[in-house]
């Protein structure tokens, strides 16, 4: 029952990555309080009829047809209304992961109180009238599974503009979260020392020392960025320490023999996280998978992603 | 997970805003304690707004909710009827207000806010009262309206203009509504009952209740005739026929003291009948006002023995009726025994001058008629003097006085002066209580008869000619009859001299007058149209637009009229143009977009112009100084402030229309 309402809402509303509401896309009905609405217009029609009121019949028509009025009014706020996946931030397992949509107005229309959520996540409300597009970030636990998570489908609501109708739709946004694997402590890194090539696993004494500035490249930690120089108008600059050059390290898989998969992953993920947190060098050698020792936030993405998507298909995105 | 709704800021305003609205149009009716529990409730809810109070906790509540009880027991001095039962809704509306935390009691409070306005109706169908009330559903729709914008912080208009535009689209199907909607009788019988005093005539009168009610400048009934308005001296407007007198107080009989077959009125039908219809206010009495022998078309409404029309309901609303009236019909050409002695009887022993005097002329006249022409010269020729405050009479004896002393009377004391002087001289006689004359509209043709046009005349019985009319006032001031009330006491300038704000007072000025009358005229209009909208004029209507009533061509028209108006509202909703509309620049620029998205490189959402430039040449090499040209001085156009340079822009367009 649930998948064939699943395979007809696929079919009515196919996911993309930008959805514009119209009338395939949307779903109007009388909402719970429209229906209390409903009971209050019968008892007036009955104090009508019982008291043989004219006026009182013309009050219970106007908020009947006022009510029919609304059916327009509530569809028209929501049709129109364009909602662009952006991106979704990877988490670690059971993380809130951020997910990041925007609203756009095709036309110059107003479209008010739309509440945005997933199912089990937070909902948010979002007015479109001054401005024609508004990013909108929601947050969403992702589950314990490493890979791409999938929120579902994302649900689109409003009663504007007099809360008797309730109309909506549910999109899928082809939008994925990365999970990375739970990052498992071990110990000691096994075979570190056989492994590193130069014996430049013992600390230099003074690793912070400071050695010079080179000028910024993308994936560069902040910490390091030489702000003093930039607010006196110079490039964008990093502090470079001794330490660094010197240790590099190799996180590979077959450093956990005998373990099973995600127990593996789960280690390499610790250490990877270890050595950024101290700025070392670090490398990655997974079946079929290499990357060579570096370091920076680029760097550490890269090696998460790829623990996080080991033996998984990578959908491209 | 959803949260608890809040109450944005706008709307909380909009909705203290329509509390008081509401109860704009039932001030006059609840006590004055509730308009105290609105501040009360009002100042309490703001206070909590701003943070310096908290809501009240149930014992509180539970004391408020006791007291407004208590309150309307005292004020009404029973729970059960309309007026308490609305001044109870109007305090549960006012104490929602300290409940209101959440979007769902907004519900409840502005749901019950219709029902307030539904209660109005109730009491008053006045136009005036529906435009305020009209007023009221759009306020309450404009909070309804504001509860679903949120983050409005500042108090604003906005929801109102969507609440009118809401409403506007809703009137004319709600008008196809009322008319087609079938009407049927009450489901059951209405326990509750208006409290209200009756106004108008009473069922019984004393000397000085007529005169009571000639101060009053209210609209009695409105009168359409279908033709000409007979003269002002023929209208009389029958209402009570009175044949009893007891302790000085005349009244009706009652339908059951009147034997069987003497219950329903002989037909007498000769001669065209002048038809008329006639709008009366609410009265809470049952009976109608027609001119003499009249019978009406209308079910539901009834004739009495004695020729006049009266309904088993009470008037609780405006209503409409039709008549038919043979002025010159003879009623009753015999008069049957019972009938003779009840319109001959007198107490025993009361106004034993009125009775020797009486005596005394009958035996010297030769037959009833000299009797009623020497009575009425006794009036004219003696010092009597016609007056809105005639002095006090007593208890003993009333008449005696008031013919011998004082001599100082309005109509009801001539009238029932004359009929016990008839019946002492043997002739039968009654008293007849309603109202004489009435105002022209000259702008609609109608006629509205005042409660200051109330009077009171008599009839007597003559062998041959049944029941005649004699109007015994018209002997002491003739005035009365011909010009009205106005101008007959306007020596004594007593004319509704408690009324000062009357609009009638100032009728001798133009302006005033003019307005007043087309006012009228309006309210006729209305209440013929709305208020007395009925199953069988709905009937008429249907068969004038349908020839009949056919289940098909009526859901056809609902359909069709529905179709006609939402149609249109529709497509203004759905198909709103840009109000503010692009630049001519922009405009140009996007067409140059569309063309190069022509040849594959369509324009990113977010993408600026240089960025797009630059993939856009990547891909179309051929025309890279074009697309270089072209972006360069959308650029300096667009931001250079240069989009006024009328050549600039003709020479830009140029170029884009090149492209290609």
């Amino acid at each position: 029952m649930r998948s064939r309402f699943r395979n007809w809402v696929d079919r009515r509303i196919p996911p993309a990555r930008m959805v514009t509401l119209d009338q395939r896309r949307i779903f109007i009905f009388p909402s719970r309080v429209g229906l209390f609405f409903g009971l209050c217009l019968l008892v007036m029609l009955l104090a009508a009829i019982n008291f043989q009121n004219n006026l009182s019949y013309g009050l219970t028509f106007l908020l009947f047809t006022l009510f029919v009025v609304a059916i327009l009014h509530t569809y028209a706020n929501m049709s129109g209304l364009t909602i662009r996946a952006v991106h979704a931030r990877p988490a670690f397992p059971g993380q809130q992961a951020e997910f990041a949509l925007q609203l756009e107005r095709s036309r110059r229309k107003e479209h008010i109180a739309i509440r945005l959520g997933w199912p089990g996540g937070v909902e948010v409300t979002a007015n479109l009238a001054e401005c024609d597009s508004l990013r909108q970030q929601l947050y969403l636990p992702v589950g314990q599974q490493r890979g791409w998570y999938s929120p579902g489908r994302l649900r689109m609501e409003s009663s504007y503009p007099l809360g008797l109708l309730r109309c909506w739709s549910w999109v899928d946004l082809e939008l994925y979260a990365l999970v990375y694997p739970r990052p498992l402590a071990s110990a000691e890194l096994p075979g570190l020392a056989a492994e590193s090539p130069d014996g430049a696993a013992v600390p230099i004494e003074g690793s912070d020392d400071f050695y010079g500035f080179r000028n910024y490249r993308e994936g560069d930690s902040l910490r390091q960025i030489y702000w003093k120089g930039l607010a006196r108008g110079q490039n964008l600059q990093v502090k470079q320490y001794a330490a660094y050059a010197d240790r590099s390290v190799w996180l590979d898989w077959e450093l956990f023999p005998g373990l099973p998969t995600e127990q593996r992953l789960s280690h390499l993920c610790y250490w990877a996280l270890a050595f950024d947190a101290q700025g070392d060098e670090y490398g990655l050698r997974l079946p079929g998978v290499t990357i060579a020792p570096d370091c920076g936030e680029l760097h550490r993405e890269r090696v998460l992603r790829a623990l996080a998507l080991h033996g998984l298909e990578d959908p491209g995105l | 997970m959803k949260a608890p709704q809040q109450i944005p800021r706008n709307a909380l305003v909009w909705i203290i805003l329509a509390l008081f609205t509401l109860v704009l149009p039932h001030l006059a009716r609840v006590p004055t304690w509730v308009l105290a529990v609105y501040l009360l409730a009002a100042t309490w809810r703001v206070m909590v707004y701003r943070g310096s109070w908290s809501f009240p906790r149930w014992p509180i509540k539970l004391a408020l909710i006791a007291s407004a009880f208590v309150g309307i027991l005292l004020s009404y001095t029973s729970l059960i009827g309309l007026e308490p039962m609305v001044a109870l809704l109007l305090a549960a509306f006012a104490f929602k207000l300290l409940e209101l935390a959440e979007r769902k009691d907004a519900y409840v409070l502005l749901f019950l806010g219709y029902f307030v306005i539904l209660t109005e109706f109730l009491f008053s169908q006045d136009l005036l009262i529906v435009l305020l009330c009209l007023l009221n559903v759009v306020l309450v729709t404009t909070a309804l309206v504001a509860l679903h914008r949120p983050g409005d912080d500042r108090f604003n208009a906005r929801p109102a203009r969507k609440a009118t535009a809401m409403v506007l689209q809703a009137l004319p199907l709600m008008l196809v509504l009322f008319f087609l909607f079938p009407r049927i009788g009450p489901l059951w019988t209405v326990p509750l009952k208006s409290q209200q005093a009756k106004t108008g005539m009473s069922e019984f009168m004393s000397p000085g209740d007529v005169s009571r009610l000639s101060r009053s400048g209210e609209v009695a009934f409105r009168v359409k005739f279908e033709g000409e308005i007979p003269p002002q001296s023929q209208l009389y407007w029958r209402g009570l026929v009175m044949s009893r007198l007891r302790q000085n107080t005349w009244s009706a009989l009652n339908y059951y003291e009147v034997p069987a077959t003497e219950r329903r009125p002989a037909p007498v039908l000769s001669g065209e009948p002048l038809s008329y219809s006639v709008i009366m206010e609410p009265t809470q009495q049952r009976w109608l006002y027609s001119l003499r022998y009249a019978s009406s078309p209308d079910a539901g409404i009834l004739g009495a023995s004695d020729y006049r029309l009266f309904r088993p309901l009470p008037i609780e609303d405006d209503f409409l009726y039709q008549v038919r009236s043979w002025p010159e019909a003879k009623l009753d050409p015999a008069l049957s025994a019972w009938r003779r002695r009840a319109e001959l009887a007198l107490p025993a022993e009361a106004n034993p001058r009125a009775r020797a005097l009486a005596g005394s002329i009958a035996a010297d006249a030769a037959n009833p008629r000299q009797i009623v022409a020497r009575v009425l010269a006794l009036f004219n020729e003696q010092p009597f003097v016609y007056t809105l405050e005639p002095p006090l009479l007593p208890i003993d004896n009333p008449m005696d006085a008031f013919l011998f002393e004082t001599r100082r009377g309005f109509c009801e004391h001539y009238a029932s002066a004359f009929v016990i002087m008839m019946r002492a001289a043997g002739v039968p006689a009654r008293v007849v209580a309603g109202y004489q004359g009435g105002e022209v509209n000259p702008v609609n043709r109608t006629v509205i008869v005042h409660q200051f046009d109330a009077h009171a005349w008599a009839e007597v019985w003559l062998e041959g000619e049944g029941w005649i009319r004699v109007d015994p006032t018209s002997a002491v001031a003739p005035e009365r009859i011909e010009r009205g009330l106005e101008q007959a006491i306007a020596e004594e300038g007593t004319f509704l001299a408690d009324s000062p704000l009357s609009p009638l007072r100032y009728r001798s000025i133009n302006l005033v007058n003019q307005l007043r009358l087309r006012y009228d005229a309006l309210t006729y209009r209305w209440q013929s149209w709305v208020v007395g909208f009925n199953a069988e004029t709905q009937f008429e209507l249907l068969q004038r637009w349908f020839g009949g009533v056919d289940a098909r061509k009526f859901a056809l028209f609902i359909l069709g009229s529905f179709a006609l108006v939402l149609v249109p509202v529709a497509l203004s909703l759905l198909l709103r143009r840009r109000t503010n509309a692009l630049s001519k620049l922009d405009r140009l620029y996007l067409q140059f977009c569309a063309r190069l998205a022509r040849m594959g490189v369509t324009r990113e959402p977010g993408e600026s112009p240089a960025a797009y430039a630059r993939r856009a040449q990547r891909s179309v090499p051929r025309l890279a100084d074009r697309i270089d040209a072209i972006t360069g001085d959308y650029q300096r156009l667009a931001y250079a402030g240069e989009a006024q340079d009328k050549a600039a822009l003709a020479r830009f367009a140029r170029a884009v229309r090149e492209v290609g």
